[in-house]
């Protein structure tokens, strides 16, 4: 289909798909355009840091069913992105990253994750798959979310998302391109010896670098748009100053002390998942998260209420546990939030890009990973609670180890077996008294 | 001989075969998988059996084992041999990482990948010279064809090859040396080539991941006649095409990466496979398909949800989930057979 088909096809499509998405919300009977309206009522400068996360998202959002802030039409161009494709390159060639996997948890927050799970489980997804995904798959059955122009997902990390993105390109019947990256690069980076490792790590850039230029042209074949490279330079730099601004805002909450409220807010940033790296206003997200932190900080006083660090993302649905722990203890800070990756280069973009990919410490041993946090943890923390979804293979399927791991190292850990958007299985008396007991011995 | 043990059909058995050694495919029959107190119990039931294998001393006849990252249950497993490496008794642990995508630069990246297993197999058995790559690369060539062979044998319509005594061939190969089950076969289609005799059992094509050892026994116990294996443990292990590459890695990455492909794969390559299955069901004549879907392989389920949505084939086609140790709900294959039956007996009439 020419690509001039597919923008009429999306335009008329994402009409319909947006009065979806508002019915599965409950909002079935308010128009699209006060839709949008009602979600930018606020002026953005007066918003807290997090708020301003969110109005960023939103927009983006709306965005993708060619909706501009004010509810008026413009067409984008949008790209289905899988959780850790980097973004960079798509806002170079003007594309809109659409990230499944936060719509799936939006729709958890609004309350209407489970339906589309239960959609997809009687449409022949098993029941033990990622919960992440079948929300997805659901609302794909369901058609809420927005025909992309073009599909593009990675292997690294999470093998549902992938996969399913190719489920999503033969529904819609958009093309869709894979970056296959290499796994075990980063322990490799890690325990390097030899010339022969440094080589190996060079190789595996370069295989990623070529594929991200194949991307930039199989985007430019199928969409006709190119690449802007002087924008892809500007958006490094974004990325660099949005980079610095997250670390220091993680260095006052790890290192020093804000009374700044932060709670469960702070763990909405998963600053590794977002899709909005390399946007100016991630910037200015990250700028006001830490001028908020520093304007608060204060001396290290005595600490009335155990300090937490928090490992991989929390329930998404309406639930109890958030506001209990919001209650009982300060997040000293979450691993989603730690920045892994070294500065971008300008000069040369898309290798450093590569490099950052290809060097994730997600995508690693376990025993690599969970280094990284026995060494950045401050000695300070009186311990950590791990939540994580059982159908994340991924995670969960490390967390013995992980475990064993911590408590060598001093460290005490809880871990939670959750979901993050599926609330079916909820059981807040349960978890909550795993969690005293787990606060109780620390206090100790 | 020594033995080194493999775990995923990705993996070029040619070079563990040039370093003199037995490769060793590790199958589930560890009857250890709730031993795995390691990974915890959202892995897929493979690697369990493959982790508590290890961890209850089942493999300590292997002096390596080489383990394909091909999908994240695996990537765990070979985080768990690692962390329990004092506790584990084959020395060599090489953690292989297999594209998901086929392209010129995935299989360009494959062979520098198997040139990194090759120094790790010469650290512990010493020097592989390319001559013996090729040498093992022609022995097991000859396993292909002749693997084809029984193919072609098994898509007659009046072929008495049945799937159990294919499972039994398939085993052979996890376990001995590629020369002595090489003269198994020939001696196996000597005894089938004039053998065919009329049948009229529904004839059912298996697809899945690694199989189930009930599965077959069950189908056909139930009136089937299993006719393909399109997994790990029939077709795919035995799939794949030759180039004209002089570089015995550049050959073999190309052989592995390219061939029918398991459901961890993407893009054009996982595209094919839906693509081609129509092709299947016409060569091998099927009447039906089972999928085994193993429970927490999310690549096999997706696999199985794309195939019932939204792949239009013309015969029934049912879905196990399973473990891979389990047992069989018999019932469920027979109805399904007496379906087939039925379906056969009206399209005859």
């Amino acid at each position: 289909m020419s690509h001039k088909n597919i923008v009429k096809e999306n335009t008329e499509a994402r009409i319909i798909q947006l009065k979806n998405f508002l019915k599965a919300n409950g909002l079935g009977d308010i128009k699209p355009e006060d839709a949008v309206k009602m979600a930018f009522m606020s002026d953005y400068e007066t918003l807290s840091p997090s708020a301003k996360r969110g109005y960023v998202n939103a927009k983006q959002f709306f965005n993708a069913y060619n909706m501009n802030i004010s509810g008026e039409f413009e067409y984008h161009h949008v790209a289905w992105r899988s959780l850790f494709v980097p973004t960079e390159i798509m806002y170079a060639m003007n594309l809109i990253p659409y990230t499944t996997e936060m719509v799936a948890s939006q729709l958890a927050m609004s309350g209407s994750s489970s339906e589309r799970i239960e959609t997809a489980e009687a449409s022949n997804f098993s029941g033990d798959l990622c919960s992440f995904m079948k929300t997805v798959a659901g609302g794909v059955i369901e058609n809420i979310f927005p025909t992309p122009d073009i599909l593009l997902t990675s292997t690294h990390i999470c093998d549902p998302s992938a996969k399913y993105a190719e489920i999503a390109s033969h529904i819609y019947n958009r093309p869709e391109f894979v970056l296959d990256i290499p796994y075990g690069i980063y322990d490799l980076y890690m325990n390097r010896k030899t010339r022969d490792d440094e080589e190996r790590i060079d190789e595996a850039v370069e295989y990623v670098t070529q594929q991200f230029y194949e991307m930039i042209e199989f985007v430019r074949e199928k969409t006709g748009l190119e690449l802007d490279e002087e924008k892809l330079k500007q958006i490094c730099i974004w990325t660099n100053e949005a980079r610095k601004w997250l670390d220091e805002g993680n260095n006052i909450i790890l290192y020093e002390r804000t009374s700044s409220k932060k709670g469960i807010k702070e763990l909405d940033y998963a600053a590794n998942l977002m899709q909005t790296w390399g946007t100016e206003e991630i910037v200015d997200v990250y700028k006001s998260r830490y001028e908020d932190y520093k304007k608060n900080q204060h001396e290290k006083r005595e600490i009335t209420q155990p300090r937490i660090a928090w490992f991989h993302l929390r329930p998404y649905f309406k639930n109890q546990l958030m506001s209990y722990l919001d209650e009982k203890i300060e997040i000293s800070g979450s691993q989603v939030n730690f920045v892994f990756f070294d500065e971008l280069d300008p000069d040369d973009p898309v290798r450093s890009i590569a490099r950052r990919t290809v060097l994730h410490p997600g995508y690693s041993s376990v025993m690599a990973r969970t280094s990284i946090a026995i060494e950045k943890i401050p000695e300070d923390t009186s311990g950590i609670i791990a939540y994580y979804p059982k159908s994340c293979r991924h995670f969960h399927g490390g967390a013995i180890m992980e475990n064993e791991m911590f408590k060598t190292a001093g460290i005490p850990i809880l871990t939670i077996d959750g979901d993050c958007v599926d609330d079916r299985g909820d059981d807040f008396p349960i978890v909550k008294t795993r969690v005293d007991r787990f606060l109780k011995a620390i206090s100790k | 001989m020594k033995k080194t043990g493999w775990f995923c059909t990705y993996t070029p058995v040619e070079l563990i075969h040039a370093a003199n050694v037995i490769p060793y495919g590790i199958r589930s029959d560890s009857k250890a998988e709730h031993e795995d107190v390691l990974l915890g119990d959202s892995m897929c039931s493979y690697v369990r059996s493959c982790m508590g294998g290890a961890l209850t001393n089942v493999y300590d006849d292997l002096s390596g084992v080489v383990i394909a990252h091909s999908c994240e249950c695996m990537r765990r497993l070979s985080d768990g041999w690692k962390f329990r490496q004092n506790q584990i008794k084959p020395k060599l642990i090489h953690i292989l990482d297999i594209p998901k995508v086929v392209s010129e630069s995935s299989i360009k990246f494959f062979a520098s990948s198997l040139k990194r297993l090759k120094n790790d197999l010469e650290k512990e058995y010493g020097p592989i010279s390319d001559e013996s790559i090729r040498s093992s690369i022609e022995k097991y060539k000859i396993t292909r064809t002749l693997f084809k062979e029984i193919d072609d044998l098994r898509k007659n319509e009046n072929t008495s090859i049945t799937g159990i005594e294919i499972e039994e061939l398939v085993n052979d190969y996890f376990a001995i040396p590629v020369e002595v089950f090489n003269e198994k076969l020939k001696k196996f289609i000597d005894s089938k080539k004039d053998s065919d005799s009329p049948d009229s059992r529904p004839r059912v094509m298996i697809a899945g991941g690694p199989g189930n050892k009930s599965l077959i026994k069950t189908i056909e116990e139930s009136g089937g006649l299993c006719v393909a294996e399109n997994m790990c443990t029939g077709l795919r292990a035995f799939a794949g095409t030759y180039g004209e590459e002089k570089d015995p890695f550049d050959l073999l990455a190309r052989l592995y990466l390219d061939k029918t492909p398991c459901p961890r794969m993407l893009g054009e390559k996982s595209r094919e496979k839906t693509q081609e299955l129509p092709q299947l069901i016409n060569d091998y004549k099927v009447d039906g398909i089972i999928y085994f879907s193993m429970k927490f392989c999310a690549n096999m389920q997706m696999d199985w949800a794309l195939l019932k949505n939204h792949t239009n084939l013309d015969i029934p086609m049912k879905v196990i989930e399973g473990d891979i140790s389990s047992e069989i709900n018999e019932r469920e294959v027979y109805s399904f057979i007496k379906r087939l039956k039925k379906r056969k007996k009206k399209n005859e009439s």
